[in-house]
């Protein structure tokens, strides 16, 4: 299985109707290789959605290219599965037959498929809520539905705009162990966005910083903490040093991020 | 979850009971209130037989309902309704789907539909006369005209509030064309087409009564002129009752109808919570 995903010089504007165009999104390079787990990190309105949906195929007018192992990708692509930010959950489906929707569209039959969506709720710890439908569970349950949905699409690469954005703390820091068992487990190459500086630290093997507007790259931090990891980590001396340089890069764009969502308001 | 729903029913138990009290005692107090008036009829200082009492009224309507004329007519109103409400309906599913999927066509036609959606349709009736006559074809196309309107602006409601994200995971996993339409835009719009389909149908009834009340050789509404023509009070008030009460029935019918495809939806967390609890 490969999966390199390679970004280069994508720049994306949305020009609402000609007046103050907003550049989301300067000349981002970034190669994610084959297997690795990298976060991409920002404060908010930084342009990490609309980096999120030109790889997931989305927004097909932007600048720049998205290759995978070496070929571009135009459009929504059958080695990418997505989960978004937002609630997307078949409201009308059970749990089991929200996870078995990829492979019912493939045209799987209804046993095999069923069989398969039953091991990837299980990775994701919600078994015994397989005939619940989504008004029936929690935010994280949801969320991890979601989760095993796009897992059952089987893709090269996992693209996750804040999955559990949304969670308290604790429940994040256990699904995030959920999360890196799985991905021992399948070894798909993962991209997080994410705006939760312990998340991501706790599961990336390396932490992409994006500045505010322009989104850019501002640095790419290495995380060195030892495999596998478990939420402990969180504890170590190592980890606090980590989040403290993340923090130090962050800090002045959360900073401007801030100030111009003021600056806004007070123009009202 | 067994928990939750023994508090769920001995909570919900109480409040059941006080409803159904003030419900009984509200039907008490109208009835020993009608007699009053009724009395006060007998007495002289109403016109007399106005207000029946009730043991004649439920006398006449024992009576109704062994009647096969009766069947008669509501045999023609219900075909009425049936015809008028499915033209009327299946146009209105269309036509909504249609203005939901294309923002232009929206823009054309929705004035005109917001203008006429706001008008009493029964200021039609004249030319639905003229149109088609008076038997029963002018009450088809009343009963269409009204269905119409409620089912297209809840079918264009419902099109317009399709979640954009279900779209995109649609889009993700590289669904086809038509399976966008059968396995995300056809179940995303069930509960709005059918809470739009209980409207329309209940106010397919009103339009085609008042049409028959108004000029008509047959069918309830007829009937409940003709009653008052001949002053048999007592025989079209229970007639009335009994109108009232199949539209009652076919009220609870639907909304259990609609209870049922919410649940296989999922639509309510305590309905749902409340079913598991009972099974
Ligand atoms: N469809 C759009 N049209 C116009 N502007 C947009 C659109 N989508 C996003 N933007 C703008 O682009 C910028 C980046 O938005 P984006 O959603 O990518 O941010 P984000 O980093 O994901 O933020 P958050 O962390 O809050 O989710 C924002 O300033 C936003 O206002
Ligand atoms: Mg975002």
């Amino acid at each position: 299985m490969s999966g390199t995903l390679e970004i280069s010089n994508v720049s994306k504007t949305y020009d609402a109707g000609g007046e103050n165009p907003v550049k989301a999104l300067d000349k981002v390079s970034l190669t994610v290789n084959q297997g690795e787990f990298v976060s991409i990190i920002g404060p908010s309105g930084c342009g990490k959605s609309t980096l999120f949906n030109v790889i997931g195929g989305l927004i097909p007018d932007y600048t720049g290219e998205v290759t995978i192992d070496g070929h571009r990708i135009d459009g929504t692509h059958r080695d990418v599965g997505v989960v978004f930010q937002e609630e997307s959950t078949f409201p009308w489906r059970t749990t089991l037959n929200n996870v078995a929707f990829p492979l019912e569209v493939q045209g799987m039959a209804r046993e095999a498929r069923e069989a398969k969506a039953r091991e990837f709720i299980k990775l994701v710890g919600l078994e015994g809520f397989e005939n619940h439908f989504p008004a029936q569970l929690s935010g994280g349950m949801k969320q991890r539905t979601a989760v095993a949905r796009t897992l059952a699409y089987e893709p090269r690469i996992m693209l996750m705009d804040e999955p559990f954005g949304a969670l308290d703390e604790q429940t994040r820091l256990l699904l995030g162990d959920k999360l890196l068992e799985i991905w021992s487990t399948l070894k798909q190459t993962m991209l997080l966005i994410t705006h939760n500086i312990t998340e991501a630290v706790q599961l990336s093997d390396r932490v992409v910083v994006m500045s505010y507007r322009p989104g850019r790259i501002k640095r790419v931090i290495d995380i060195e903490l030892p495999r596998p990891r478990s939420s402990e980590v969180i504890t170590t001396a190592e980890f606090g040093h980590y989040v403290g340089d993340i923090w130090n890069e962050l800090r002045e764009e959360a900073s401007r991020g801030m100030a111009d969502a003021e600056e806004k308001l007070a123009a009202r | 979850m067994a928990q939750t729903g023994v508090i769920g029913t001995v909570s919900g138990l109480r409040p059941r009971i006080t409803v159904n009290t003030i419900r009984i005692t509200t039907i008490v107090v109208l009835l020993v209130l009608w007699e009053v008036l009724a009395a006060v009829g007998r007495s002289g200082l109403l016109y007399k037989d106005v207000v029946p009492s009730s043991i004649q009224i439920g006398l006449a309507i024992i009576h109704e309902i062994f009647d096969p004329a009766f069947y008669h007519h509501l045999g023609i109103t219900l075909a009425e309704h049936v015809v008028g409400f499915t033209i009327g309906s299946t146009i209105a599913v269309t036509v909504g789907i249609a203005m939901g999927a294309n923002p232009f066509f929206r823009k054309m036609i929705e004035p005109y539909l917001n203008g006429i959606g706001s008008t009493p349709k029964i200021i039609f009736l004249p030319i639905l006369f003229l149109l088609f006559g008076t038997g029963i074809e002018s009450k088809m196309a009343k009963g269409a005209l009204s269905a119409f309107f409620p089912v297209v602006f809840s079918t264009t409601l419902g099109m317009m509030l399709i979640s954009p994200v279900l779209l995109r995971v649609g889009q993700t996993f590289s669904l086809t064309r038509r399976q966008m339409v059968s396995k995300i835009y056809m179940p995303s719009m069930v509960n709005p087409i059918i809470t739009g389909l209980r409207l329309g149908m209940a106010i397919a009834v009103i339009g085609i009564l008042v049409a028959e009340i108004k000029f008509s050789n047959g069918g309830l509404g007829y009937r409940i002129a003709e009653y008052y023509d001949q002053f048999a009070i007592a025989s079209m008030y229970a007639l009335i009752i009994i109108i009232f009460a199949l539209a009652a029935a076919a009220n609870v019918a639907m909304t259990v109808l609609q209870d049922r495809l919410n649940i296989k939806q999922g639509g309510s967390a305590t309905r749902n919570a409340g079913l598991g609890a009972s099974t």
